[in-house]
């Protein structure tokens, strides 16, 4: 049975003909957009208005080849039943995105402050960025694609004059 | 017969059970849950699990360390009562494990607590536990 999509449609359509992004319905109560940075504290607004109250995550794709960051935004609605995905591009060089800390708070604001962490993107607007998981962090963020986990742990960890851990370097 | 030092008595009355505090990172605790169960059951040989380290006499370290989780362990050592025994349970806990080549884990851990004994695989069976836990007995009875 072909389930009906009419809730799924419209709310795509108000998006399009408002905001004049680019999305597809990814399959039953499921919504992809795809927009820039400006539109998104709007965007941001007028769903939460249209009943996304739950921010389930935000999270980072590292782009490497093409230098970008795509910064994703995962929304559910209670009363809609609807998964809602906003994905933004950023520049991998300098990131930064406008904080949605003022739309859904302090839910928005943790994992804010772990993508900062873990990419170094820069949330404006948000109030507290501090270190969340790592501990006297120096290097660039860990989880960037040309960040090499091998080669740090080697150069920082293991010891090449002891014979029980020269097998890390061989 | 040989004369008892008064370490040695005091020992002797203290070591009737050893107490446990728990220090498990990720699967450390499912890992040792057949030591506590019925097969195994801990208490049998005078082990027991407290809720305080200070009233604990060793400590159980298991699962990987991050830099940040060895800060507590250490405040939990120095907060248990001498003397104190450290146990390190398993592979990860001991030199990083299958996190060998992760920037946060700690590789190393007799650089940031001094451990009495290591108990290696993954998961250790509980026999070795109980070894190592016999061998505590053990070193009570044989002091001078």
């Amino acid at each position: 049975m072909k389930s009906d999509l009419k809730n799924e449609e419209k709310l795509l359509k108000e998006l399009v003909s408002n905001y004049n992004v680019k999305g597809r319905i990814q399959r039953e109560r499921r919504i992809w957009i795809n927009t820039d940075k400006e539109k998104l504290i709007s965007i941001c607004k007028f769903v939460k208005e249209k009943g996304f109250d739950h921010l389930s995550a935000i999270s980072v794709t590292d782009w490497l080849k093409e230098g970008e960051y795509e910064i994703t935004y995962h929304l559910w609605s209670y009363k809609r039943k609807i998964l809602l995905t906003i994905k933004i591009r950023v520049s991998r060089k300098n990131p930064s995105a406008p904080s949605v800390s003022a739309i859904w708070d302090r839910n928005a604001q943790i994992h804010e402050r772990e993508m900062h962490e873990m990419f170094g993107v820069e949330f404006k607007g948000n109030d507290d960025l501090a270190p969340l998981f790592l501990e006297n962090w120096q290097n660039s963020p860990p989880f960037r694609k040309d960040f090499d986990w091998r080669e740090y742990v080697k150069k920082e960890c293991y010891n090449k004059d002891n014979e029980r851990e020269i097998v890390y370097h061989e | 017969m040989k004369k008892e030092s008064p370490k040695k008595k005091k020992m002797k009355k203290i070591i009737k059970a050893i107490w446990i505090f728990n220090w498990f990172n990720s699967c450390g605790f499912c890992e040792l849950v057949p030591v506590v169960g019925s097969r195994w059951d801990m208490e049998r040989f005078g082990m027991i699990v407290v809720g305080s380290p200070r009233h604990a006499d060793v400590l159980f370290i298991a699962g990987y360390q991050t830099l940040k989780s060895i800060k507590v362990a250490q405040r939990i050592y120095e907060q248990m009562p001498e003397p104190k025994v450290v146990l390190a349970l398993g592979s990860c806990t001991i030199t990083g494990g299958m996190y060998w080549d992760s920037y946060n884990t700690i590789k190393r851990l007799d650089d940031y607590l001094p451990v009495t004994m290591y108990i290696p695989g993954c998961p250790p069976r509980p026999e070795a536990v109980f070894e190592a836990c016999s061998k505590i007995f053990q070193h009570v009875k044989e002091m001078e």
